[in-house]
């Protein structure tokens, strides 16, 4: 269990508690398998934890079919954009808010633009901008409580106490001034803006487990035989934190994916003729009266990925602490 | 108990003086300049003049202290593109609008999202918790503006002529009800989910066993000893939900064309109205942050283990 | 003592219909109380003894749980017959049961006061002060100090060993007939256990209720029961009257047990050591045919068929069962028999 549980003064633990209880229950380390050589002490051993973790996951169903879903999605929107018969940025009025048919099986926007082709287009864009933001709120996250968490001390005092103060930035308002100073919405602009004031969750978790971690016993016994730093912290520490950073990407996804679509869809983000879901939804809006589909593929669309992330991000947790009970 | 009031409030300071401070250099990095209202340039000299009247001329340090000052006596200073307005008004008259909406919005949530959480975690893996949670997951994830989009479409558009319900602006109770839906729903289904979890979690409890083992009711079992528990993580859930409603409802805003602050905020920033945007950051942070401080003091009084002066 | 016993469990099963299987978890479980008298329950975990107790009293997970057969006849009726709410009449009022781990058992977010009251208030309907005042009395009758302040508390508050002492007062305030203790010692301190069990014991005799202790330690056992159950894998495996159990135990698996108690007395006291059973139980989701301590019982051989055939619960001398085909005296009547 994290060290911030209890014993802890945070500005918003109220705000803290909601953001980390998706991430509650983290996995504590096992106590290492015996090796057949009998060395007691050994590192983990990753292969087995991962393994394990695997089968566990496979056994979840809803999780197994996201996880399909999931990489089905991202396959169309890498490959047919490449095979497609259209050009996305064609316009063609003569076929202008088209129903789905079979010749266009999501139909066609107000400028006869083939909406299946664009959806894939807009997924590689607005999932390109989740995942990129994603890592960003990990590297961000991860850099700042590692070292809160390693260091321990005056330094992660500090750092936590910065951190508090910055759990009260409003994020999308932030977003929005970000994309202001960089005059619109462009790919990397987008991801810097919904980045900046989403990765205080993501330290306080990896510090937390960094700690716990620090005060594991077997690690202190590594220690204790001489074991360096540098060592301890590939061999056990590693490992550990890895998983929940797999979650972590998971959960971080959907607030990211939104914001975009959030920010686009009001016209701060990524704008028409550039597909993105959000920039194809503020096209489907100025049409809802005539074809209402067009909205609603590109929200689908979200729709379907954040379903997918949320249940992956579940089966993953569970998979990854096998203490979960839930009927 | 005071106390621990009294040390949130107090930590609530530093926090605004970093907002502030942080959106005040963010704001510096934006190019453009307020004051112009046309495409045309503004001769130096009435720049100058219009810069030395807001104070812009000042290093920013000096500005920053100035507004801070201002913070503190709740003077938020005047709008720089609306010349005859000040930033004070423009929230007097903009943020009733989003508050009602967010209230609304959450009330909704709440009323409609615990008990569907109840209900599918009562009758868990049976039809009524699958069919809650499909409900649940869906309104979770579909965008909002899909959902505002379609409410518009099936009461204004399809079925105008049997319901009377308008689709815009925020004065009757019925303008209000489709933009209050639109924005709950969302916040609905994640109540429900985080209901349902938190109750299933409370039922294999130690006490809950216990609590039937005395012979009590059912009834009393489930609302008393579980519902109770449950309810502290969606409690806590709820005061950055409120916050996040209130700050993040511009595109509602945007679609039933309510005039809240959230649209005025980008209209704001994209005009480079400097202190309007200040002023309105700085409301919005203490919004999160005041939610977020209720919050806390509800969480105290519902779990009494965390009473404790740590 | 003659009448008839308070409670009797007759052939009781239990069994989890889980995603992987059907565990049966209680297998054919039968025994009886008698009024004002202790019977001890012992098993290592997963043997079915808490789940035969929470059978007893219907408190099992029934998603996955239920009980398939069997009868449990508590003062002249059979428990599994009756509804949900009539249950709700008999628990806390009649039978009542208090669990391993005072710590989670009670609510943390209620004070102790609310949580002896509702159970007051709710089978003997006083008006509140009254209940409170009664609440008082079983706070101090269980050895609280300064009963009246305790009321406001939170569970938190408390330590281990006087949290059991509340879910014990709570459980004797409506003077049930029968009281049901599953491990109540095994989360306490060492010096505390002792003093529960005497208040137990205390208690029994004062409110003139019957007991059923369920262990893993035959220490308690010895302390407090007066009638022995052992059970292993689901299944009764030796039942007898306290003392003649440990002088004269029969079934290899209650033998193992008691080797496996640290002896002060003797003089391989220090030097001995403590025989532990090698093995495990089997997995109750796919049972062997035979008996099921074969695996693990030194005395079983290729010729005796205890892997095949499932030996039954026989009666070896009055009041005492075994079901096993090595009992202690046979095996040494059978030694004697054999040629040198």
């Amino acid at each position: 269990m994290s060290s911030t549980s209890s014993g802890e003064r945070t500005q918003f633990p109220g705000l803290r508690r909601l953001k980390e209880r998706r991430y509650l229950r983290l996995p504590t380390p096992p106590p290492p398998t015996p090796t057949a050589s009998g060395d007691a002490g050994a590192p983990i051993r990753s292969s087995s934890l991962w393994r394990d973790a695997w089968y566990r996951y496979l056994r979840n169903r809803a999780a197994v079919i996201a996880g399909i879903a999931f990489l089905a999605l991202l396959a169309y929107c890498v490959i047919w954009p490449i095979v497609s018969p259209y050009d996305p940025n064609q316009v063609d009025f003569s076929q202008a808010n088209d129903s789905p048919s079979l010749a266009h099986p999501l139909g066609t926007d107000q400028f006869g633009r083939d909406l299946f082709t664009r959806t894939a287009l807009g997924g590689r864009v607005s999932i390109g901008i989740g995942f990129a933001a994603t890592l960003v709120i990990l590297a961000i996250g991860v850099t700042y409580g590692a070292i809160a968490g390693f260091l321990g001390g005056f330094v992660d005092n500090a750092l936590m106490r910065f951190l508090d103060a910055l759990y009260g930035l409003p994020y999308l308002p932030f977003a929005i001034i970000i994309l202001a100073i960089f005059g619109g919405g462009s790919f990397w602009t987008m991801v810097i803006a919904l980045s900046i004031a989403s990765w205080f969750t993501t330290a306080r978790i990896v510090r937390g487990q960094i700690i716990t971690l620090k005060e594991n016993d077997y690690v202190r016994a590594a220690h204790a035989v001489g074991a360096r730093w540098l060592r301890i912290l590939a061999r056990h520490l590693l490992p550990n934190t890895l998983g929940v950073l797999v979650i972590a990407v998971f959960l971080e996804l959907p607030g990211v994916i939104l914001g975009e679509a959030f920010l686009s869809f009001i016209g701060l983000g990524i704008s028409p003729p550039d597909a993105s879901w959000g920039s194809m939804a503020q096209d489907g809006y100025r049409a809802y009266r005539v074809a209402p589909h067009i909205i609603i593929v590109p929200s689908i669309a979200i729709a379907w990925l954040i379903l997918c992330a949320n249940f992956i991000a579940d089966g993953l947790r569970d998979a990854l602490d096998p203490r979960t009970r839930e009927t | 108990m005071t106390r621990l009031i009294v040390r949130r409030v107090l930590w609530t300071i530093p926090v605004i003086l970093l907002v502030i401070l942080m959106t005040f250099l963010l704001m510096r990095q934006i190019e453009g300049n307020p004051f112009r209202t046309s495409e045309r340039a503004i001769p130096a000299s009435i720049q100058a003049n219009l810069e030395a009247k807001f104070g812009l001329d000042d290093p920013w340090w000096k500005q920053y202290v100035r507004y801070v000052k201002g913070v503190a006596t709740f003077d938020l200073g005047p709008s720089l593109v609306l010349r005859n307005r000040d930033v004070n008004d423009i929230v007097r008259e903009h943020f009733p609008p989003s508050l009602e909406l967010g209230a609304l919005a959450m009330l909704f949530a709440l009323v409609f999202g615990i008990p569907l959480g109840l209900l599918a975690a009562l009758r868990a893996n049976k039809w009524p918790d699958y069919t809650a949670m499909f409900v649940a997951n869906v309104g979770f994830a579909v965008p909002s503006f899909l959902i505002a989009t379609l409410l518009i479409y099936f009461f204004a558009v399809r079925w105008g002529d049997i319901f009377d319900i308008p689709t815009s602006g925020w004065t009757t109770w019925q303008s209000k009800i489709l933009p209050t839906i639109a924005l709950g729903l969302g916040p609905m289904a994640y109540f429900a989910r985080l209901t349902r979890g938190s109750v299933l979690e409370t039922l294999q409890q130690d006490y809950i066993r216990t609590a039937r083992a005395k012979g009590l009711r059912r009834r009393r079992v489930v609302v008393v000893h579980t519902l109770r528990n449950s309810l502290i993580p969606v409690v806590t859930a709820a005061g950055p939900i409120l916050g996040f409603l209130i700050t993040g409802s511009f595109v509602i805003e945007q679609i039933f064309a309510i005039p809240g602050i959230g649209r005025y905020y980008v209209t704001a920033v994209t005009g480079r109205d400097y202190s309007v945007v200040m002023g309105l950051t700085v409301l919005l942070a203490m919004i999160v942050i005041v939610a977020n401080m209720v919050v806390d003091i509800l969480y105290g009084i519902l779990d009494p283990r965390t009473r404790e002066a740590r | 003592m003659s009448a008839t016993p308070l409670l009797e469990v007759r052939d009781l099963a239990t069994h989890f219909f889980t995603r992987e299987g059907v565990v049966r978890a209680v297998d054919g479980v039968s025994f009886s109380v008698d009024r004002g008298r202790t019977l001890g329950l012992v098993g290592e975990s997963g043997s079915g003894k808490s789940v035969t107790a929470l059978s007893i009293i219907g408190l099992i997970p029934q998603p996955p749980a239920r009980i398939v057969g069997g009868e449990v006849v508590f003062d002249g009726r059979d428990l599994t017959t009756l509804s949900e709410r009539e249950l709700e009449d008999v628990r806390g009022k009649r039978i009542a049961m208090i669990f391993q781990d005072p710590m989670t058992s009670l609510n943390p977010t209620l004070t102790i006061g609310t949580q002896l009251l509702e159970t007051i208030r709710r089978h003997l309907h006083l008006p509140k002060r009254e209940a409170r005042r009664r609440a008082i009395e079983l706070l101090d009758e269980v050895g609280l100090p300064n009963p009246e302040a305790r009321l406001d508390d939170y569970p938190h508050r408390l330590s281990g060993g006087m949290r059991q002492r509340v879910m014990i007062a709570m459980a004797v305030s409506c003077e049930p007939d029968l009281l049901i203790a599953d491990e109540p010692t095994t989360a306490l301190d060492v010096t505390v256990q002792a003093q529960v069990l005497d208040l137990l014991d205390e208690l029994r005799t004062q409110h003139d209720m019957a007991m059923i202790v369920i262990t893993h330690d035959m220490g308690v056992i010895a302390e407090v029961a007066d009638e022995v159950v052992v059970m292993y894998a689901g299944q009764i495996v030796e039942q007898a009257p306290v003392t003649e159990l440990f002088a004269r135990p029969e079934h290899p698996y209650t033998e193992a047990l008691l080797g496996a108690l640290p002896q002060l007395e003797d003089d391989t006291a220090r030097t001995g050591r403590l025989t532990a059973i090698p093995g495990r139980p089997p997995d109750l989701l796919d049972p062997p045919e035979g008996c099921r301590f074969a695996a693990r019982c030194p005395y079983a051989n290729e010729f005796d068929g205890c892997a095949t055939h499932m030996p039954a619960l026989r009666e070896l001398r009055p009041g005492h069962m075994v079901r096993s085909e090595h009992p202690t005296t046979e095996r040494a009547r059978r030694k004697e028999a054999a040629p040198a």
